[in-house]
């Protein structure tokens, strides 16, 4: 436990950080969200499939539940996932346009358009997880800590929620930029604060 | 409390929620083949607003010299008549905007249109329609596949239950695009016919376009007769597949459980209004959730063959409908809707009914495994 | 049709993103779809569906009609080898 949040993670462009350690991420000629996934040992395949903000949120995830001791195989109702972007599922958006573009290279992509929906990273999330609580998807300007708090006081409204698994993910035209934070429910008092700390 | 105070709906079946109820209610859609829209090489069977039409409507009130997109004049008309209906000051620090789309403008990135490229945000529409009523609070946009309409309606319930806001104006809304269109073909998810919800021939789902608002205020008063109130709302996660149902409905079960438990048994449910996408699997699988739940016996309905699937509008706009369906005293039946064959039998109406029951319930799923439950109740002096 | 059949295995690992797999990797006559092997699920299906549209001018007209010739990586070859376009 760090900053009074039971886990964290934060990933930009540049570096990896788990609960104020940074990790050490050896680059390839890979793209950066799979230099990561190979040098964290990650074994969940299906990572491929994902385009960059899912990978991007699943990794946020999974290295911030890295230390946490939940049951990925158990269901659970008591956990919610709560994610939030400024660019919704732009990136992959695009890439799926560039599939409908030339009207003599038609060939629109269901595997690049099932991403074309920001909450489809927190489905991910939720499958790789067993996590049945609410999912719950909001798009603003900026990270902005009271909003997001507000978003995730929200989630804990609900009487069966003990924990949210909550996170910016934003990922745009090579822009990493995510946060993520495992919370119980008396956490929410400083919550707030420590999105602003660590978000910085 | 937490209650409607107005509502309206902007579709191809009309502008005003009254409008479009009656003409559900007697049995009418605009659905039809679309051969042309959007320079498809196939074509679709879908629901367009009238582009003319809606910006006849918006010439009336829009007194700025600025250029809005057809999602946003949707919207703006849409919670411009709502605000209509109502006493309150939209630009009034205490109220709220909840946006729930989809895909906003995203026709954009086939064709610019002189728009700025800040406009493909979703944010950004949502901005420039809270300040269209010179609302200066940062909007909140919702974005949960098709889910969305229930999943800000919670959010507009939780606000105003923790004091955040005293009113949510809640817009919900989607237009049609190749991007869009082209998606769901791909997936072969589409019917080249007007959907059947719930039928054993079913083979997919029509797509329409929508917006629709909701204004919901708070009281712990009395209200006037027929006012709609928000009693519960709830959400779960299949945590199955990312755009596959659950084969065993546990996600949409769960949000049920959720919305009902301590709030109302099923017998008090005068019609459930689901989903009902007409896909072999969605219909299936909400046939499970609604047998576990003990709601198979209840009266069921879908309004996808009305208006088709109006992504993010779809959770504001069918609640409307549901909501003057109740003050009718009418359970509505489901259009198209000729042999039922779900793997479950359900109720599902083939013809409206009168139903005397106060309280409905409104589900929705969504890709990315989001399933949504919301619980209605018509307040009146004796139950109130 | 074993041309065909690495061919087809090199493009099924590319659109499919089956990171890190080779050719070798793949099994010609195991089942494609299911709890085994490569384990493709309906999004996969879609994806060959386009990948035959587009590589081989075959245009299979619903996901059902996916479902014999996906079986294997051989069926699949069979089928191109009889129905290509391109």
């Amino acid at each position: 436990m760090d900053n009074g949040i039971t886990s964290y993670c934060r990933i930009t462009n540049k570096a990896v950080v788990v609960n104020g350690e940074k990790h050490t991420i050896p680059r390839t000629d890979s793209a950066w969200l799979s230099d990561i996934y190979h040098a964290e040992n990650l074994s969940y395949p299906k990572f491929f499939k994902m385009d960059n903000l899912a990978k991007a949120g699943f990794l946020g995830a999974e290295l911030t539940l890295q230390d946490v001791g939940i049951d990925k195989t158990e269901p659970k109702k008591n956990i919610a996932v709560v994610c939030c972007n400024r660019s919704s599922s732009l990136d992959d958006d695009t890439a799926y346009q560039q599939t409908i573009q030339n009207p003599a290279d038609y060939y629109p992509s269901p595997a690049v358009f099932v991403y074309t929906l920001a909450n489809i990273v927190t489905g991910e999330i939720s499958i790789r997880n067993k996590i049945m609580g609410e999912s719950a998807f909001y798009v603003m300007e900026h990270c902005n800590p009271q909003k997001f708090c507000s978003f995730v006081r929200g989630a804990f409204s609900d009487k069966t929620i003990d924990a949210c698994l909550c996170g910016w993910t934003e990922y745009n035209n090579g822009n990493c930029d995510v946060l993520f934070l495992f919370v119980t429910r008396n956490e929410l008092n400083d919550l707030e604060l420590n999105i602003e700390k660590l978000y910085r | 409390m937490i209650y409607q105070i107005s509502h309206n709906i902007i579709s191809p079946l009309g502008f005003s929620s009254e409008e479009n109820f009656r003409a559900v209610k007697d049995g009418k859609t605009k659905l039809k083949l679309q051969e042309t829209a959007f320079s498809l090489p196939e074509p679709f069977f879908g629901a367009l607003i009238d582009d003319d039409l809606l910006d006849a409507e918006f010439a009336r009130i829009n007194t700025q010299n600025f250029r809005y997109t057809k999602f946003e004049k949707a919207a703006i008309i849409s919670v411009s008549k709502a605000l209509q209906q109502s006493d309150i000051q939209p630009n009034s620090p205490r109220v709220q905007f909840i946006l729930s789309t989809t895909k906003g403008n995203v026709h954009l990135l086939e064709n610019a249109d002189g728009f700025d490229s800040e406009r493909v945000y979703l944010w950004k529409s949502a901005q420039l329609i809270a300040n269209f009523f010179g609302n200066s609070n940062e909007p909140i946009v919702v974005s949960n596949a098709c889910i969305s309409g229930a999943s800000a309606q919670i959010t507009a319930k939780r606000m105003l239950e923790s004091n955040e806001c005293d009113y949510a104006i809640v817009v919900g809304a989607d237009m049609l695009s190749k991007f869009v269109v082209s998606g769901f073909q791909s997936f072969k998810a589409l019917s080249k016919e007007l959907c059947k919800p719930y039928d054993k021939n079913r083979v997919g789902l029509n797509l329409g376009e929508a917006a629709a608002t909701i204004i919901y205020g708070k009281t712990d008063k009395s209200l006037p007769e027929n006012s709609i109130v928000l009693v519960s709302g709830a959400m779960a996660n299949d945590a199955n597949h990312i755009s596959g149902p659950s084969r065993t409905g546990a996600g949409l079960y769960l949000a049920i459980q959720k919305a009902m438990d301590g709030f109302a048994t099923p017998n008090e449910i005068a019609f459930v209004n689901a989903h009902g996408t007409a896909t072999a699997y969605n219909d299936d699988m909400e046939s499970l959730a609604l047998t576990s739940a003990r709601l198979n016996e209840r009266p069921v309905n879908s309004l996808k063959a009305y208006f088709g699937h109006t992504l993010g509008a779809a959770g504001v706009l069918e609640s409307i409908i549901s909501s003057l369906a109740i003050i009718d005293g009418t359970a509505l039946k489901t259009n198209n809707l000729h042999e039922r064959g779900t793997v479950a039998p359900l109720n599902t109406l083939t013809e409206n009914q009168s139903c005397s029951e106060h309280t409905f319930l409104k589900v929705l799923s969504g890709f990315g495994g989001s399933n949504a439950a919301l619980l209605f109740k018509k307040f009146t002096q004796h139950n109130g | 049709m074993e041309e065909l059949i690495t061919e087809l295995k090199k493009e099924i690992i590319d659109v499919l993103n089956l990171e890190g797999m080779t050719p070798e990797d793949i099994d010609s006559d195991a089942p494609m779809f299911g709890d085994e092997g490569l384990a493709l699920d309906s999004i996969d299906a879609l994806e060959l569906i386009v990948l035959l549209e587009k590589n081989y001018g075959i245009k299979l007209a619903n996901a059902a009609a996916g479902k014999e010739v996906f079986k294997s990586v051989r069926t699949m070859a069979e089928y191109v080898s009889k129905n290509r376009t391109k």
